[in-house]
């Protein structure tokens, strides 16, 4: 009996035989972190994101035809109706979705490493509250231009991040605590953005809409801002990657290896704020996309933020992408704001992640 | 040749020591002993910017340490910290590599020379058998070893270590000396800081002896046993044992 065990153990290849002492969750582990399948799993990443950049153009109200899309696209076609279509309306649409989606999720990635906290989002430290609120109080003063209301947006956010940091890093707290503030200070911005839109009537901005996020009527014009925006600070993410990681090991560590931890935290403060409040000021307060797709990525992928950030960008833009998709053609032609798919699909998954603590990648609780 | 000038050194805004100088010889393990709350971790704490020096200056091989921008301080000096608040959820492979950080380029780009001083370091240290172990799941003693590689793996002739064998059983420390013994042997500058005062006179060339914030004394430990310094120090009586191996002391 023990001889047919030993042969049979022998007949397995000895990289087998070291994995059968590990756990089911630590083998899974293992082979996920091979450098081949993380390529593999880019690279499908990215087919995911074009597939639902296409599906996102192609499907809506007004049914239009693959090949016809093609062609738009690739610029064969400029006269006729689908292209204008396209052009003002759904292009910008997926575009605004897309970068969304980027922006939201590795701003999360970046909250979540800098305070070291996997509960750490836009929106659950009270981020998006607060470029909300400011994009409310410019447009209360009249001033309503794109670049004006993305600066403000960017502005708000900045402020909310830094100061739930400051709160969180003078009182020394618990990663409790910064949530709850981030909560706190998160309902009190939304009183404010509900009080000025009930005082000034003038706005013409959709409260619920806003509220809620949403990405219709998006036009070129109103993105050229956000998106030069989002692009350059989602390419300084990707170059800090590494410092992120080194950050991740406490701010002692960090600095042990020549890193300035100060100036490297507020770099990504700013950045993660330029991120969220200039999706913010376009789309409005999407929820959960910073939550919950940094989750599933360093699930996917671990903790190594070279990888985890551009896997969490591509994710989160088909995720945003594809719940706004849902949106507009589940209860059609009736039109449901992005928002509510991501509530509807993020909070059921993010409770599962809550209750699920086994096997669970931590960041770094 | 690592040199404490007239140094005060507060943490946080506490002023905690006050003109200190003491010299660490290169290539010998200097050890700091001392009561505990005397000021011992504080005074090392300064080389990684964990407390700060307010007034007096030290020196690394005759270039004022606090001038060098931090990158080069981590290529001359690697520190292991005494309480580690965040424990990674990281590969023990993937922590180790962390320790070239100072050396990458901007690229940051690892070259075959970089690997191979991460797998010198992951086998001097003996935890190469759990490399793609996730740091978070191992037990204190490996967990230590495995940042003490990360330690190695920046490649400095002066290596800090701020009590590393105080939540070890005996026979990982032992094994913690010897590894010490053997870097000095390499050439390297030791200096550390520990509890265990037998432990402390079998491997180090000098002692620091601190006592209320200040330094009492800084000699070899057999200068030390002559003058009684320890026993005065830490109010303890000692017991001297010798057999053909060596002396072993025991304090009461």
């Amino acid at each position: 009996m023990n001889l047919s065990l030993s042969i049979k153990y022998y007949l397995i290849k000895p990289e087998k035989y070291a994995m059968i002492n590990l756990s089911k969750h630590e083998r899974t582990e293992k082979i996920l972190m091979k450098p081949l399948l993380i390529t593999k799993k880019i690279l499908s990443l990215i087919l995911l994101l074009i597939l639902c950049f296409f599906a996102g153009i192609l499907l809506g109200s007004v049914p239009l035809s693959p090949k016809s899309v093609l062609r738009c696209l690739f610029g064969l076609d400029k006269e006729t109706t689908t292209y204008v279509l396209i052009n003002t309306v759904r292009l910008p649409r997926a575009m605004g979705a897309c970068l969304a989606g980027m922006g939201l999720s590795t701003s999360g990635v970046i909250l979540q490493s800098v305070m070291n906290n996997s509960l750490a989002s836009p929106n659950t430290i009270g981020v998006n509250s607060g470029a909300g609120f400011a994009v409310m109080l410019s447009l209360m003063f009249g001033y309503s231009k794109t670049l004006g209301i993305s600066a403000a947006a960017f502005f708000g956010s900045l402020v909310a991040t830094l100061s739930i940091y400051g709160l969180a890093y003078m009182a020394d707290s618990s990663r409790t605590t910064i949530i709850l503030a981030g909560i706190t200070v998160s309902s009190f911005l939304n009183a404010g953005i509900n009080t000025i839109k009930l005082l000034d009537t003038d706005i013409t901005i959709n409260l619920t809409t806003f509220m809620i996020g949403s990405l219709s009527g998006l036009t070129f014009e109103t993105l050229q801002f956000p998106a030069i925006a989002i692009f350059i600070a989602l390419i300084l993410s990707f170059l800090l990657a590494r410092s992120i990681n080194i950050l991740c090991l406490g701010d002692e560590t960090a600095r042990s290896l020549g890193l300035h931890v100060t100036a490297t935290r507020l770099t990504l403060l700013v950045l993660s704020s330029m991120l969220s409040g200039c999706v913010v000021s376009y789309a409005g307060l999407l929820s959960f996309v910073g939550l919950i797709i940094p989750h599933i990525c360093r699930r996917l992928f671990g903790n190594d933020a070279r990888y985890l950030l551009p896997c969490s960008a591509l994710l989160g833009a088909s995720f945003v992408l594809a719940c706004d998709i849902l949106g507009r053609v589940l209860f059609a032609p009736f039109e449901l704001p992005a928002g509510i798919l991501l509530s509807f699909v993020g909070g059921p998954f993010f409770l599962y992640l809550l209750f699920q603590k086994k096997g669970g990648r931590r960041v770094n609780a | 040749m690592l040199e404490f000038c007239h140094v005060n050194i507060s943490s946080g805004l506490v002023p905690i020591l006050q003109d200190i100088s003491a010299c660490f010889q290169k290539g010998e393990i200097t050890t700091i002993i001392g009561p505990n709350g005397c000021g011992k971790t504080t005074l090392l704490q300064c080389l990684n910017g964990a407390s700060k020096v307010t007034s007096g200056s030290v020196f690394l091989d005759g270039a004022d340490y606090f001038a060098m921008p931090l990158r080069e301080r981590a290529r001359k000096l690697s520190f292991l910290p005494q309480v580690r608040t965040i424990i990674p959820a990281l590969p023990v492979k993937t922590l180790v590599e962390h320790g070239r950080f100072p050396h990458l380029g901007f690229a940051r780009r690892k070259t075959n020379k970089d690997k191979t001083i991460v797998e010198t370091a992951m086998n001097f240290t003996q935890i190469t058998p759990y490399a793609n172990q996730y740091a978070d799941t191992l037990s204190g003693g490996i967990r230590q070893r495995a940042f003490f590689s990360m330690t190695l793996a920046q490649d400095c002739n002066y290596i800090v270590l701020d009590e590393p064998t105080t939540y070890l059983d005996l026979n990982a420390q032992r094994s913690f000396m010897e590894m010490i013994l053997q870097l000095k042997a390499q050439g390297k500058t030791i200096i550390l800081v520990l509890h265990d005062i037998g432990q402390a006179l079998r491997i180090s060339d000098t002692l620091v002896i601190m006592q209320d914030r200040k330094i009492a004394a800084i000699g070899t430990p057999k200068v030390c046993l002559k003058q009684h310094i320890i026993e005065t120090v830490f109010n303890v009586q000692l017991k001297k044992f010798s057999d053909e191996d060596g002396s072993y002391y025991f304090f009461y």
